[in-house]
């Protein structure tokens, strides 16, 4: 029987065969991978397979339990979607961006050991930049770069808590953590990478830059191995729990405030990443169970929606919502799976979404944190009040300027899957709970007070919507975030070095420049040392009662006038030599 | 025909929150789990709680689309 690899393999050598192939063989083949994928990862055998030695330390590819099984059927199964819905996608960098970020993210996922996992780590971030930067325009290159900054940044705060923390501990596998300083830098580093307040700007100034279907991946990886690596050595902290509150409301808050569709997503999957948060940081088996079926679910509905905005961005060129409007009429299929994708993540019951935000809530709940509860209420609430925004200001309010057909078919049938998985796990969610971290859950979604409850949440703050839409109507405009600080800063940081900094070199530059000529001068005929003064005011007397006496010879300045002849240099040359010598021998 | 599902959406609406004095919540932990229908009370004042939210937020940190180049 063939050894199951590690799968980040399968996707990292399979992007290398990409440029060689053509047309449809390419095709069929980017869809192949995926599928092996997740055969490979049904034949992984749990505990830890592998293991390499190296500088004295076991470097650890392939750690099975429930948990990195749970991340890696869904990172494989949202792969295959993604790609399917990328299949027309000429250009192979996409395509090999897409396979290396898929790669690393199922390395981060199955790592057993911090080396190893750091190494996935940044080859995601590098790897995801790419899917920014094929946008190809001046907005990508830029927040392309910002990205890049900050993921760099996390990467350094990362890599130095897991130096200390391997010097101090001598050991490198992934493990819960206990507070120290390396505890606190890799809090960031996972942090930032999780979108916590306030070091997730990266993600809507850079998810909306993304290429179409690119914004799709870029929507599924990076903050959700952030989770898993939350859940792995965070898990029951306090502090991380709230934090996934207050991003929650956060992300919600500033989502119902965006013109720009993908932008509003991007603010939603704060708020969604801050549930899942909220459900590792609790630490409690319902808790963890919670934030990861909510990582699950959140994969198959926040891809779906940007795989809609996508197909409207792709048909139509427009990404405002301001612009839009009507576009139910041309396009059914988008209109209809986006509508399922708005329910699922408002949590709707019998969309998948009910199943795993009343998990995380009703663990707040069991673990007596009644301002989180209340917390993710509110942002339910938000949540369901901007994909009433998003719907209808995208597919159903009044625009007759709009003219558009339905997006290519590889698109229409990777939307319809994801539909499809969202609805299924909805109305079936035992499917999802037999492969939850914790085999034994004790939760049943479908009770009168959960299903009637959220009805009625949604039924108010519907009405809400009904009676306050003025407030919420797209306009032209830029919202500002923390970014702020971080751009105002950075122009700081430029005019710091470009005016007083720069001036100061020049000074000194300057200043430098004149010394080494005076001395390279007088060095050249040392003897003139003290002639020159003399000449200087000679000079000066003569020329002042010349201007008095109104005479003037056109005589100018002639050095050689004043310079001795070359034995008198040759002469000093050995005196001072004798000197050196003398002092040399002597001591 | 926009107006009057507006109208039929507002009044389910209302007649959801007698409808939520029938059912009791299966666990209550917190104090709130027992008033009936607070659920509702959760959807308007969270609605409440964000649009003034977004209104305050808008009035200094909305800015040109612009401002950043």
């Amino acid at each position: 029987m063939i050894k199951a690899v590690p799968p980040a393999l399968i996707f990292i050598l399979g992007a290398m065969l990409i440029p060689i192939l053509k047309g449809k063989l390419k095709q069929v083949y980017i869809l192949v991978v995926p599928a092996v994928a997740f055969l490979d990862i049904l034949y992984l055998i749990p505990g830890t397979s592998w293991v390499y030695h190296f500088l004295g330390y076991d470097l650890i590819f392939c750690t099975v339990d429930r948990l990195s099984l749970v991340m890696g059927y869904i990172f494989t199964i949202i792969g295959f979607l993604a790609i399917l819905y990328s299949l027309h996608v000429k250009q192979d960098g996409q395509h090999i961006a897409a396979f290396l970020y898929i790669g690393s993210s199922l390395g981060v996922v199955f790592a057993g050991d911090y080396f190893s996992l750091f190494a996935f780590w940044e080859i995601m971030a590098v790897a995801s930049v790419f899917l920014i930067w094929f946008q190809k325009d001046k907005d990508s290159l830029n927040a392309g770069f910002r990205y890049i900054l900050m993921h760099i940044f996390g990467g350094c705060c990362l890599l130095a808590g897991i130096i200390i923390y391997t010097v101090s501990k001598g050991s490198i596998a992934v493990a819960l953590l206990e507070p120290s300083p390396a505890y606190w830098l890799m809090l960031i580093g996972v942090g930032l990478n999780t979108a916590f307040i306030p070091i997730h700007t990266w993600l809507p100034d850079a998810y909306p830059e993304g290429t179409i279907t690119g914004s799709v991946f870029l929507s599924v990886f990076t903050t959700k191995t952030g989770v898993y690596v939350l859940a792995r050595c965070f898990s029951g902290v306090e502090l991380v729990a709230y934090m996934g509150g207050i991003m929650a409301v956060y992300g919600v808050t500033f989502a119902l405030l965006q013109n720009d569709a993908r932008r509003l997503l991007a603010y939603h999957i704060i708020s969604q990443v801050g549930y899942m948060v909220a459900g590792v940081g609790m630490g409690t088996a319902q808790g963890i169970n919670g934030g990861i079926a909510h990582v699950f679910n959140n994969i198959l509905y926040k891809a779906l929606l940007f795989m809609c905005m996508g197909s409207v961005m792709y048909m139509t060129g427009r990404r405002k919502l301001s612009e839009m409007g009507g576009l139910a009429r041309f396009m059914p299929v988008t209109c209809i799976t986006c509508i399922i994708a708005a329910l699922s993540i408002s949590g709707a019951p019998g969309f998948n979404g009910f199943v795993s935000k009343g998990m995380v809530i009703a663990s707040a709940v069991e673990a007596h944190m009644p301002i989180l509860e209340l917390m993710l209420i509110l942002a339910s609430v938000g949540t369901f009040l901007s994909f009433v925004k998003l719907g209808y200001f995208c597919f159903f309010a009044r625009n007759y300027e709009i003219d558009s057909k339905e997006a290519p078919f590889n698109m229409q049938l990777a939307m319809g899957l994801t539909a499809f998985a969202c609805l299924f796990i909805g109305v079936y969610p035992k499917v999802l709970f037999d492969i939850l971290p914790y085999s034994v859950v004790h939760y049943h979604p479908f009770t009168p007070s959960h299903i009637f409850g959220v009805i009625q949440l949604f039924m108010l703050a519907g009405v809400a919507f009904i009676l306050a839409k003025a407030m919420v109507v797209p306009h032209r405009a830029t919202i500002l975030d923390f970014d702020y600080f971080y751009r105002m800063g950075g122009r700081g940081l430029i005019w710091v070095c470009t005016v007083p900094l720069s001036n100061f070199r020049s000074t000194l530059q300057v200043r430098f420049s004149r010394a080494v000529y005076i001395i390279t001068r007088l060095a050249r005929n040392p003897i003139s040392i003290l002639e020159i003064p003399t000449a200087y005011v000679y000079l000066r007397i003569t020329k002042g009662l010349r201007y008095v006496s109104g005479y003037s010879s056109g005589e100018t300045y002639d050095e050689d006038l004043y310079r001795r002849p070359i034995g008198v240099g040759v002469l000093l040359a050995i005196i001072l030599l004798f000197v050196f010598a003398l002092i040399y021998f002597i001591f | 025909m926009k107006k009057i599902l507006k109208r039929l959406f507002i009044l389910l609406a209302v007649v959801c929150i007698p409808v939520g004095f029938f059912i009791r919540h299966e666990h209550a932990v917190f104090f709130w789990h027992k008033i009936p229908s607070i659920d509702a009370v959760f959807g308007v004042i969270g609605a409440f709680i964000l649009i003034v939210a977004t209104a305050i937020l808008t009035s200094f940190a909305q800015k040109k689309e612009d401002f950043y180049d």
